[in-house]
């Protein structure tokens, strides 16, 4: 794999055994690898050719695994600051106090509590901090929210976010899950059977025929940004405006601080209809037209322009009944509560 | 119960020796018991194996072979008694004895607890800028230590049982090196029953304490 990429964050997105995790632990320096180069801001962690192999502990690299490994004889406090002696220069040390980490992942409570009696959400929290404090040049997260059930993942999230924003760490993601690459990241991987499949941004490759053809059961979703524009608390639905200028409903928010927010709607979520429909209870009607249909491996998927370009899984039969093809005029259905806000 | 000064003098001279062998082979087969856990290395199947010898061999043969290393007659032997040393059939042959057979529990049990140590954390302290030595201390030996302490009293309470290797490295000397076990064979071999069954009483107890307390520490090792 011969991959050059430079973003805040970058997610490494595949299926489990295309040889994500090994791709990070050979950026860590825990797995040995056959022949070839790796290079991080200028200077080379590893080559084969000039035979130069740093290290994990020269490498000054933070490592956040699936399961945390927190060290289950140390109390909270004396994990987090393990690596702590390490120092780095500039600005961004200076906001890397540990009363600041501690602030925003809301961990202070638990610093003297044993490990052992962490629970799963707080233990990754911890295990961040960790790799936070000993102040690495690089971020690698290897599925950190895999072993977490679902309301957890989403209580999480916002905390991976705001590392992210706080403190100038670039981060390598590694992940399957589809939500956790278009939150975070600003460039995507998409790796297949130890290969590239595809990069780019998140919001068009992980929609793109290359990345699907690596993931064929994943979620697929569409994510874009809206303007707010009012919450109406007793309907139960706020609206918002596409880039285009359309307007949607989604599920009710007080108004946010931000204006800009993201949306996203899975392609399964989304009816295509010839026709206006009359009395339906879906609150979204978009008229738009069919960009393109494709056929990857055993799903159809329509391609349409509706304010944003939306990606919309259907049935072969559907393509065929509704004769869809480049160029029709169609409806987009969408629930109120189809539209997902992140 | 006669407990006459010749048998506290047997009791505490095995007691003794057998704890300065133990203390002897920790550092060796710590060290050994983490090369065979967490490093692959040429020949190590074969080193492997004959550190396991002497659990399986006869006592005797074992001693038979340190008798050919230690032996006036052999290099070794000449070397060390020029320089005033001399293994054979005093307090340092029961020694060598004693280290020699009990080395493969201590081994075995401290092997077992650092392959329960999960990998992935001595991982995460490099990355977090541990030096080998510092994961070694603070990671590895912690979290592995209840099989260390049940492997060294394994290896204790063998010393304190080893009969055949010290009889021909050491000889059954009395009051120089006549251990528990040595002491007993001599007792019933003279028909001095009494006093054998004082020195049983002895070796019973003390075993039950020591593979007790080793079998309740690998009990509550965490598994992590």
């Amino acid at each position: 794999m011969d991959v050059r990429f430079d973003a805040r964050v970058t997610a490494i997105f595949g299926p489990s055994g295309s040889g994500k995790t090994t791709l990070l632990d050979a950026i860590a320096g825990l797995r040995e690898i056959a022949s070839g180069e790796i290079e991080i801001g200028g200077k080379t962690l590893f080559s084969s050719v000039r035979k130069i192999n740093l290290a994990p502990q020269r490498r000054n690299l933070g490592y956040v695994p699936q399961e945390g490994a927190l060290f289950p004889h140390l109390s909270v406090r004396r994990n987090i600051l393990f690596g702590s002696r390490r120092v780095s220069r500039g600005a961004a040390a200076q906001s890397m106090s540990m009363e600041h980490v501690l602030e925003i992942l809301e961990i202070g409570h638990l610093l003297d509590r044993s490990v052992t009696e962490l629970s799963g959400g707080e233990s990754q929290r911890v295990a961040l901090a960790r790799a936070i404090l000993s102040r690495p040049q690089l971020l690698l997260f290897d599925e950190p929210l895999a072993a977490l059930d679902i309301g957890l993942k989403e209580k999480i999230l916002p905390y991976l976010a705001r590392v992210r924003d706080e403190f100038a760490i670039p981060m390598i993601y590694v992940t399957h899950n589809v939500t956790e690459v278009l939150t975070l990241a600003d460039w995507v991987l998409v790796i297949r059977s130890g290969r590239l499949m595809a990069q780019g941004l998140p919001s068009e490759t992980l929609t793109s025929s290359r990345a699907i053809r690596a993931m064929p059961e994943e979620e697929l979703e569409n994510v874009f940004t809206v303007e707010f524009i009012e919450a109406d608390k007793a309907s139960g639905r706020s609206r918002a405006r596409l880039s285009s200028g359309d307007e949607i409903f989604v599920p009710y928010v007080p108004t946010p601080a931000q204006r800009n927010i993201q949306v996203r709607v899975r392609a399964d979520d989304i009816l295509i209809a010839t026709q206006r429909p009359e009395g339906i209870s879906a609150a979204n009607i978009l008229p738009g037209t069919v960009r393109n249909v494709e056929m990857i491996e055993d799903q159809s998927l329509v391609r349409v322009h509706a304010g944003e370009i939306f990606c919309v899984r259907v049935t072969a039969g559907a393509i065929t009944r509704l004769a869809l093809h480049e160029g029709s005029a169609v409806f987009l259905i969408i629930k109120t509560r189809s539209f997902q806000l992140l | 119960m006669i407990l006459s000064f010749d048998t506290w003098q047997i009791t505490l001279f095995s007691l003794a020796v057998g704890l300065a062998s133990t203390v002897l082979i920790l550092p060796f087969g710590i060290t050994l018991a983490w090369l065979f856990a967490r490093k692959e290395w040429p020949l190590k199947s074969v080193v492997e194996t004959i550190v396991l010898l002497p659990l399986v061999m006869p006592p005797v043969s074992t001693g038979l072979i340190l008798l050919k290393i230690f032996g006036r007659r052999s290099p070794l032997g000449q070397w060390l008694y020029n320089r005033g040393f001399e293994i054979v059939f005093n307090w340092k042959g029961v020694l060598i004895a004693m280290a020699v057979m009990s080395f493969p529990l201590l081994v075995r049990s401290v092997r077992t607890s650092f392959g329960e140590v999960n990998p992935r954390l001595e991982q995460i302290a490099a990355t977090l800028g541990a030096s080998p030595l510092k994961i070694f201390f603070v990671v590895t030996v912690p979290l592995a230590y209840k099989g260390i302490v049940a492997g060294a009293l394994l290896a204790f309470s063998r010393a304190l049982g080893e009969f055949g290797a010290t009889i021909l490295l050491a000889g059954n000397i009395p009051g120089r090196t006549q251990t528990l076990s040595l002491a007993i064979y001599n007792f019933v071999q003279v028909g001095k029953d009494p006093e054998a069954y004082v020195l049983l009483g002895i070796t019973v107890v003390l075993a039950f304490v020591f593979v007790w307390t080793s079998e309740w520490l690998l009990r509550t090792e965490k598994k992590v």
